[in-house]
């Protein structure tokens, strides 16, 4: 039988496709089919079973439902021309290049929809969306947002605290890096610096990859993750410690100093870098942050040196 | 219909069932895997079945399945894919491993694969697959032809085995 391989192949799916019609009842003229040619069946066998598989990826909640209505964007934003690369961004590794050419890169184009607010460092601002939901932007932040769906949000950088209007039926989503966070209360801070995600909870919980880890970060929990890198860290916060910069209080609890030194940058506006040989310190306490914001003036708090090295702040071992 | 009426379908639709599993590639296994459906099928729990024939039809079908797979290898991949994919959300699960991270990456893929196909698609193959709504039905419900509803899900469903199939190869 010289039938073309890519016929055959669209007819074993069309017949995959009809037997999961609930009322199918065509099987004398599928025995047919089958019968004419041995190669159909298993054809049609390797399609059915690996349509069968799909069914676990289907119940993990993957497929959840088409977006809703789209809101109107709001003033002072930025349209994305390459949309939808960041969100993408976690293409990478050999199962993705594998299938690169199978999904294609439509979708990078085809996202018009999505839009970016952003800060420089030392700015903040708040951004309501539609539903009432909060995002309020430390310095140096970019998010960027999704007009089709005001319940979807990417961290790209920076720091953003999230005060989320909460609605069962569609959860607000944060991505972060190779990771998304479902809400499941109200507010909650992301911080997103290099290949590094930290999340604190001030009010209900967040879901953390709610597709694989899952998990679940309660008010009063931290999680900081590297891309990457499975190893996930979770500790304590004070819950009202949680996005203490809109109020120019930096509340530590163990926070090495280069953590300390990228909210520096974000609040001053300044360049503030820790030295490698005090990076790795851990800093409790808390940093009280004035208009005149002198970076200098926190070295004693700090336990470091700081000094001016160019445009960059350095904080470096206490010399004696 | 009770158990024994299943049984009368099932005597008198012996050969027309036997045909099928031979179509199905069963070859000289054919009677032993038609009492093995039987075994099966007297079995399972008996609910009220309305279309006996069907029924019977379905099990068989099911039953050739079953043996393909246990033909392939089972790769390591499948037992990952599947391990990863029962995970349930919002479980609070120790993460770690690298499976973990596979099954995120294979989410996510399957995911987009799905989104770029664009929304109505995307949105018929859920009513199909997921909601087991038929395709007339679903003609219906978007208000477009039924030739629209199965290209539709043409592309959706082998969509989505190739890309069950390539997590496969690795």
């Amino acid at each position: 039988m010289a039938e073309d391989r890519h016929d055959m192949e669209t007819a074993a799916l069309d017949w995959v496709i009809r037997l999961r019609d609930p009322g199918f009842d065509g099987w004398e003229e599928f025995e047919a089919w089958l019968a004419a040619d041995p190669a159909r069946a298993e054809a049609y066998h390797r399609l059915a079973t690996a349509d069968q598989d799909m069914a676990g990826l289907l119940a993990a909640g993957l497929l959840a439902a088409a977006p809703p209505v789209p809101a109107e964007a709001p003033a002072n934003v930025v349209p994305l021309r390459r949309a939808g690369f960041t969100r993408r961004a976690w293409l990478g590794g050999a199962i993705a290049a594998s299938v690169a050419g199978l999904v294609g890169f439509g979708m990078i184009e085809r996202q018009p929809s999505l839009y970016q607010i952003e800060t420089a460092p030392g700015m903040r601002r708040t951004v309501t969306l539609d539903d009432g939901s909060r995002i309020a932007l430390n310095g140096g932040t970019r998010i960027t947002l999704d007009r089709k769906d005001a319940r979807h949000a990417t961290l790209d950088r920076g720091e953003a605290l999230f005060d989320v209007v909460h609605d069962e039926k569609a959860p607000f989503k944060v991505l972060v890096g190779d990771a998304t966070l479902v809400d499941v209360g109200t507010s909650f801070n992301v911080v997103r610096d290099g290949r590094v995600t930290a999340v604190q909870v001030a009010e209900g919980a967040v879901v953390y990859n709610p597709d694989s880890e899952a998990v679940r970060l309660d008010a009063g929990r931290r999680l900081r993750a590297v891309d990457g890198d499975p190893h996930i860290e979770l500790a304590a916060v004070a819950p009202d410690a949680v996005a203490g910069w809109r109020e120019g209080r930096l509340i530590y609890d163990g926070q090495t100093m280069a953590d300390v030194a990228a909210d520096l940058s974000r609040w001053s506006g300044e360049t503030v870098r820790a030295d490698p040989r005090v990076a790795g310190q851990r800093f409790r306490g808390v940093l009280s942050l004035g208009r005149d914001h002198d970076v200098a003036g926190l070295a004693a708090l700090l336990d470091v040196d700081v000094r001016r090295s160019g445009r960059e702040w350095i904080l470096s071992p206490r010399t004696p | 219909m009770s158990s024994t009426g299943l049984e009368a379908v099932f005597l008198s639709s012996r050969d027309r069932l036997l045909a099928f599993l031979r179509a199905h590639g069963a070859g000289d296994a054919a009677e032993d895997l038609l009492q093995e459906l039987w075994l099966k099928v007297s079995s399972a729990p008996a609910g009220p079945i309305a279309q006996p024939l069907s029924y019977l039809y379905r099990a068989a079908n099911n039953l050739m399945l079953d043996r393909y797979r246990s033909q392939q290898q089972a790769s390591k991949r499948d037992q990952d894919w599947t391990e990863a994919a029962t995970t349930v959300p919002g479980q609070s699960d120790e993460p770690s491993t690298e499976r973990r991270l596979i099954a995120r990456e294979q989410l996510r893929l399957a995911q987009a694969a799905l989104d770029a196909l664009g929304e109505r698609p995307a949105a018929i193959f859920r009513r199909h697959r997921i909601d087991g709504v038929g395709q007339r039905e679903i003609a219906g419900e978007f208000g477009v032809s039924i030739s629209t509803v199965e290209s539709d899900l043409r592309r959706a469903y082998r969509a989505m085995i190739e890309l069950r199939s390539r997590f496969d190869e690795g």
